[in-house]
C-alpha cells in the first residue's frame, strides 16, 4: 500500500550545521507517529520542512504516493496538514467557533455566517468528541480547551495529518490524559498524527511507531510495541540514564520563612492568600500545583518582583518584606525564572550580555563602572563549557540559542551567584535529558551543600525526585504540605484538583 | 577570526541603512528624470553642493551639528526602549535657556558659555523628564506625551521671545531675543566658513556616549532594560532610575543641539530658526538608520545634512526643485519603518521557531 507521508533522505543544512541529517519517515492512514528527541535534536526543523516553513537542503516528499513541493505553510494546509504550534495562535477577543472557522469563514451573501459557524464547530466537536463551548471567548478558556480549539482548527481546515508541538508542555495531568485520548481517537477516525515530544511516557500511552532522533539523525525506528520507555531514553541520549545521586537527612536552620503573605486583599479572589511557608538550609521545598494556582505570584513576591498587600518575608531571620530586587539578590536570593524569554533573558543582547545580569556589578567585572569585559568572559566560557551550553560565539544573540542552551545558560548563571537561597521555578522545561540530570545534580549539590531551595515545577516526577517536603498551592492557597516520604502522585493529583488531602486514598482509584 | 567577525556583524547592520539610501538615490532618479532632467548631472551639482569645495564641507558639517546630537540624544532613549519623539521641543527649550543664561548671566564669556551649556542640557533634560515622570507615574505613553510636549515648549519659547524677553533694539520687533555678546560666542573652527565650535562638541557627544553604552555598567543597564524591561527588572536594575536617567540626557543632549546653534551659529533666539529646518526630526531619522548607534548615528546625521544642502545646491544650479531632497528623505522613512516591520516579522517567526521544540 501507499503511504500517507513519506519523507525520504531529507536533509537540511545551516551554514556549516546539520540540522538533518538523511532523515526519512513513513506515516500510514490512522497511525500515530512519535518523533522523539532532545532538543535540536532537529524535530522541528524537520516539521518544518513538512510544513513548508523551510526548504529542504536535498530529501524528497510524497503525499500518497505523489512527490510533492512545499513553499509554505499554505502549500501544507492545502494539502491536508495541519499543525498545533506549542504557542497558541488565537485571538482572545474571539469566541470559540470564530477562531476556528477564522481564515475561511463561512459566508452568505459575502457576509460572516455566525450561525453556520457555530454549527460547523458543533458538528466537528461531536464528530471527534472533543469538548468545547463554540460560544465561549477564547480569552476565557483554559489551555486545555485553547489547544483543542486549535486542534479544532485544524480539523476544520480539513486536515488528514497532523501535527502536535510538545502538545503536552502546558497541560496538567488530567487535561494531558484527555489529549491522548482524543488522539488515540482521531487516529481511529482515519487521521494520522505526527506527536512531537520528549516525554516517554506520552509516547508509550499514544503512538503506533516511533523515530528517535539525536543530532540531526535517526537513532532509532520501533513499533511501540517492540520496545520500551528505557530503550527509547537510550536512543535518544545515547547512554544509558544516571540515577540521582544520594542524598543525606539534612536538619537546618529555618533560611526563608513566607509569613502570611497576601496580594490581592481587596479582591474576592486574592491571587495569594495568605501563604506561608519555610525553607531550611539543606532543603529542597517543591511546590506543585496546576499553573496560575498562584505560583508565580509566589515567586515574584519572594524575588521582589511584586509587592505584597500583607504578611512577610524573612530571609536568615532578617525581613526583606518591602526591599528591592537588587537588595534581595544582594542578601542572597538568586532565581530561576519560569519564563526563560519574558523574565529571564535579553533574546537581542549577546550571551555574555546575558551573563553579566546581575555580575555586573561586582568588584571582580566593575572597575570603576567601567565593565571587565574580558574577566567575564571567562566565567562565562566556564559555563559553556560546564553545561555544555551549545552556542556559534559568546557574542551570538542570545535569541539565537535554542531554548534549553538558554535555559542552561540561566541555570548557570544563576547557580554562579552561590547564593544561599535559590529559586528554581521550572528549572528543566524544555531542556532535554542529558541537561535535565545535570541541572538536577546540581540542585541536589546546592541542597547538600547546606543551601535551601524553593523548586517550583509543573512536573510532578521532577517534583517528587527532588523534594524533600511538598507544598500543594491551589487558588493562591497552600492546599497541603507533604513530606517527602508520604508524597505519592495519587495524593498530590488530589490536592492539585483542590481535593483534600484524606480524599487522596479514598478516590485514588477514581484518578488513575 | 575576530576581526572576520566584527567585519561581518558591522557589514550587516550596514546593509539594510545602506540598501535604503541606494534605494533612496534610484527613486530621487526616477522623479529626477519624469522632471527631464539629467540624473547624473543633477546627482553630480548635488554632490558638489554637499562635498563639492572646502566651503560646501564645512557647511554640510554646519548643518549637521544639531542633526547629530539630536540623533544621538534620541539614541539613547531608544537604547533605553523608549520612543522619545521630543526632541523639538528639547532642543527648542534648550536653545531659549542657553541664550537666556548666556544673556543675563554675569561674568567672562567662558562662564557666560559654560553656564548656557549648563542652562541648555538642563531645560532639554528637565522637560524630557517631565514626559518621564509622566509615564512612570500616570502610565502616559511617553510617545504621545513627548510628542505632544512639542507643542507646549515650541510655543512657550515663542512666547518668550515675542514677549518678555524680545529684542527691541532693531525696528522690525522679530521674534528674538537679543545678539549675545560676542564672548559667549562658540569660536568658528576656520575664519570664513560657518561651521563652529560646536560639531567637534557633537562628535565628542557621540563617541561618549558609545563608549558609555558599550564598556560601562550605566550602558548596560540601559541596553538591557531597551532589549527586556522585565529582564532588567528580574536582574535587579531600577527601572524607573535608569527611565529617568536616560530620559533626562536624551532631553538634555537635545537642549545641547539647541545651545550650539545659538552660541555657534545665529547668537541669538529666533523663533522657527530650530523648528523651521526640522532638524529634530531629521535626527530622529539619523537615530533610526543607525539603529540608534551612536557613531553610525553621527555618520548618518551628517549624510542628511549633506543631501539637504546639496539639494540647496541643487537648486542654485538646475530647474530641478528643492523637493527632490523631500523625495529621497521620503523614501527613507518609508524604508526605515519597513526595516522596522521587517525585523517584527523576523522576530515573531523567530519567537515561533524558539517556542518550538526545536
Amino acid at each position: 500500500m501507499t503511504y500517507r507521508l513519506e519523507m525520504n533522505d531529507m536533509t537540511k543544512k545551516y551554514g556549516d550545521f546539520l540540522a538533518n541529517d538523511g532523515v526519512s519517515i513513513k506515516l500510514k492512514k490512522g497511525e500515530v507517529l512519535a518523533i522523539v528527541g532532545e532538543n535540536g535534536a532537529g524535530k522541528t526543523t524537520l516539521m518544518r520542512m513538512l510544513y513548508g516553513l523551510e526548504q529542504p537542503t536535498s530529501g524528497e516528499i510524497f503525499l500518497n504516493g505523489k512527490s510533492v513541493h512545499f513553499t509554505g505553510p499554505e502549500d501544507g494546509i492545502e494539502h491536508g496538514i495541519g499543525m498545533v504550534h506549542q504557542h497558541f495562535m488565537l485571538f482572545p477577543d474571539f469566541t470559540v467557533a470564530e477562531n476556528i472557522v477564522i481564515g475561511r469563514e463561512p459566508k452568505s451573501y459575502g457576509f460572516f455566517n455566525r450561525k453556520a459557524a457555530s454549527e460547523a464547530v458543533q458538528k466537528l466537536v461531536e464528530q471527534y468528541r472533543i469538548s468545547v463551548n463554540p460560544a465561549r471567548k477564547a480569552g476565557d478558556c483554559s489551555v486545555g480547551e485553547q489547544q483543542r480549539i486549535e486542534i479544532l482548527k485544524v480539523l476544520y481546515q480539513g486536515a488528514d495529518i497532523i501535527i502536535l508541538d510538545e502538545p503536552t508542555a502546558v497541560l496538567t495531568p488530567a487535561e494531558v490524559d484527555e489529549l491522548l485520548n482524543t488522539v488515540r481517537f482521531l487516529a481511529s477516525q482515519g487521521k494520522s498524527i505526527i506527536l512531537i515530544t520528549h516525554k516517554l511516557r506520552e509516547v508509550m500511552k499514544v503512538a503506533d511507531q516511533i523515530t528517535v532522533l539525536r543530532n540531526g539523525r535517526v537513532t532509532g525506528q520501533v513499533k511501540k510495541a517492540e520496545t520500551t520507555a528505557d530503550e527509547l531514553a537510550q536512543l535518544m541520549v545515547g547512554r544509558e540514564l544516571q540515577e540521582l545521586s544520594e542524598r543525606d537527612q539534612l536538619e537546618g536552620a529555618p533560611l526563608l520563612e513566607v509569613k502570611e503573605i497576601t496580594i490581592g486583599i481587596n479582591s474576592s479572589k486574592p491571587v495569594l492568600d495568605n501563604v506561608s511557608l519555610m525553607v531550611n538550609r539543606g532543603e529542597i521545598l517543591g511546590i506543585a500545583g496546576v499553573s496560575g494556582n498562584g505560583q508565580s505570584e509566589l515567586i515574584q513576591a519572594i524575588s521582589g518582583l511584586k509587592k505584597v498587600d500583607a504578611g512577610s518575608i524573612l530571609l536568615d531571620s532578617k525581613d526583606v518584606t518591602g526591599t528591592t530586587v537588587a537588595f534581595r539578590r544582594n542578601a542572597g536570593i538568586s532565581h530561576i525564572p519560569e519564563d526563560r524569554y519574558l523574565w529571564g533573558a535579553a533574546k537581542e543582547g549577546s550571551i555574555v550580555d546575558n551573563g553579566l545580569m546581575g555580575y555586573y556589578k561586582q568588584k571582580k567585572f566593575n572597575r570603576n563602572s567601567v565593565l571587565l569585559k574580558n574577566a567575564f568572559r571567562s566565567k562565562v566560557s566556564g559555563w559553556i563549557s560546564r553545561f555544555e551550553i551549545k552556542a556559534a560565539s559568546m557574542d551570538d544573540q542570545a535569541g539565537n540559542l535554542s531554548g534549553g542552551n538558554l535555559q542552561k545558560l540561566i541555570v548557570a548563571r544563576e547557580l554562579g551567584f552561590e547564593t544561599d537561597f535559590l529559586i528554581a521555578a521550572e528549572p528543566t522545561r524544555g531542556v532535554d535529558i542529558g541537561a535535565m540530570e545535570y541541572i538536577h545534580e546540581a540542585l541536589l549539590a546546592k541542597r547538600n551543600n547546606g543551601d535551601g531551595i524553593l523548586l517550583v515545577s509543573s512536573e510532578l516526577s521532577e517534583i517528587m525526585a527532588l523534594s524533600d517536603r511538598i507544598a500543594v498551592m491551589y487558588e493562591g492557597k497552600i492546599a497541603g504540605l507533604l513530606d517527602r516520604k508520604d508524597a505519592t502522585e495519587e495524593k498530590l493529583s488530589v490536592l492539585m484538583a483542590g481535593g483534600k488531602e484524606n480524599e487522596a486514598s479514598k478516590n485514588t482509584a477514581a484518578i488513575v | 577570526m575576530k576581526l572576520q567577525r566584527i567585519l561581518q556583524q558591522s557589514f550587516k547592520s550596514l546593509a539594510q541603512p545602506l540598501l535604503a539610501v541606494l534605494i533612496g538615490i534610484l527613486t530621487g532618479a526616477l522623479a529626477i528624470s519624469f522632471i527631464g532632467e539629467s540624473v547624473w548631472d543633477t546627482y553630480k551639482v548635488m554632490w558638489n553642493g554637499a562635498f563639492g569645495s572646502f566651503y560646501f564641507v564645512t557647511a554640510t558639517l554646519a548643518r549637521a551639528t544639531p542633526i547629530i546630537f539630536i540623533g544621538v540624544g534620541l539614541a539613547l532613549a531608544f537604547r533605553a526602549g523608549v520612543f522619545n519623539l521630543g526632541a523639538e521641543g528639547q532642543m527648542v527649550l534648550g536653545a531659549v535657556a542657553a541664550a537666556l543664561a548666556a544673556l543675563f548671566i554675569p561674568g567672562p564669556g567662558i562662564v557666560k558659555i559654560l553656564s548656557a551649556l549648563a542652562a541648555g542640557i538642563l531645560a532639554g533634560g528637565l522637560w524630557a523628564l517631565l514626559a518621564a515622570w509622566m509615564e512612570a507615574r500616570f502610565k502616559i505613553q511617553l510617545l504621545i506625551s513627548t510628542l505632544l510636549l512639542n507643542y507646549v515648549a515650541v510655543l512657550f519659547a515663542g512666547y518668550l521671545v515675542a514677549q518678555p524677553f524680545q529684542d527691541k533694539t532693531g525696528s522690525a520687533a522679530l521674534a528674538q531675543t537679543s545678539m549675545l555678546g560676542q564672548a559667549a560666542w562658540l569660536p568658528k573652527l576656520f575664519p570664513g566658513m560657518s561651521l563652529h565650535f560646536g560639531f567637534i562638541m557633537a562628535i565628542i557627544c557621540a563617541i561618549i556616549l558609545y563608549f558609555i553604552l558599550r564598556f560601562t555598567s550605566a550602558g548596560y543597564e540601559v541596553r538591557m532594560l531597551g532589549h527586556n524591561p522585565f529582564f532588567a527588572e528580574y536582574g535587579g536594575i531600577n527601572k524607573t532610575k535608569v527611565l529617568f536617567v536616560s530620559m533626562f540626557f536624551s532631553g538634555g543632549i537635545a537642549g545641547l543641539a539647541g545651545t550650539a546653534e545659538v552660541l555657534g551659529s545665529q547668537y541669538r533666539y529666533v523663533e522657527g530658526a530650530l523648528t523651521v529646518p526640522g532638524y529634530a526630526w531629521t535626527g530622529l531619522m539619523a537615530a533610526l538608520l543607525a539603529n540608534s548607534n551612536p557613531l553610525g548615528t553621527a555618520v548618518a546625521a551628517i549624510l542628511l545634512a549633506a543631501l539637504q544642502t546639496g539639494a540647496m545646491g541643487m537648486e542654485r544650479n538646475t530647474e530641478v526643485p528643492l523637493e527632490i531632497a523631500s523625495v529621497i528623505q521620503g523614501v527613507l522613512i518609508l524604508f526605515i519603518s519597513a526595516k522596522f516591520t521587517f525585523n517584527w516579522w523576523n522576530l515573531r517567526k523567530k519567537a515561533g521557531a524558539a517556542n518550538g521544540s526545536v
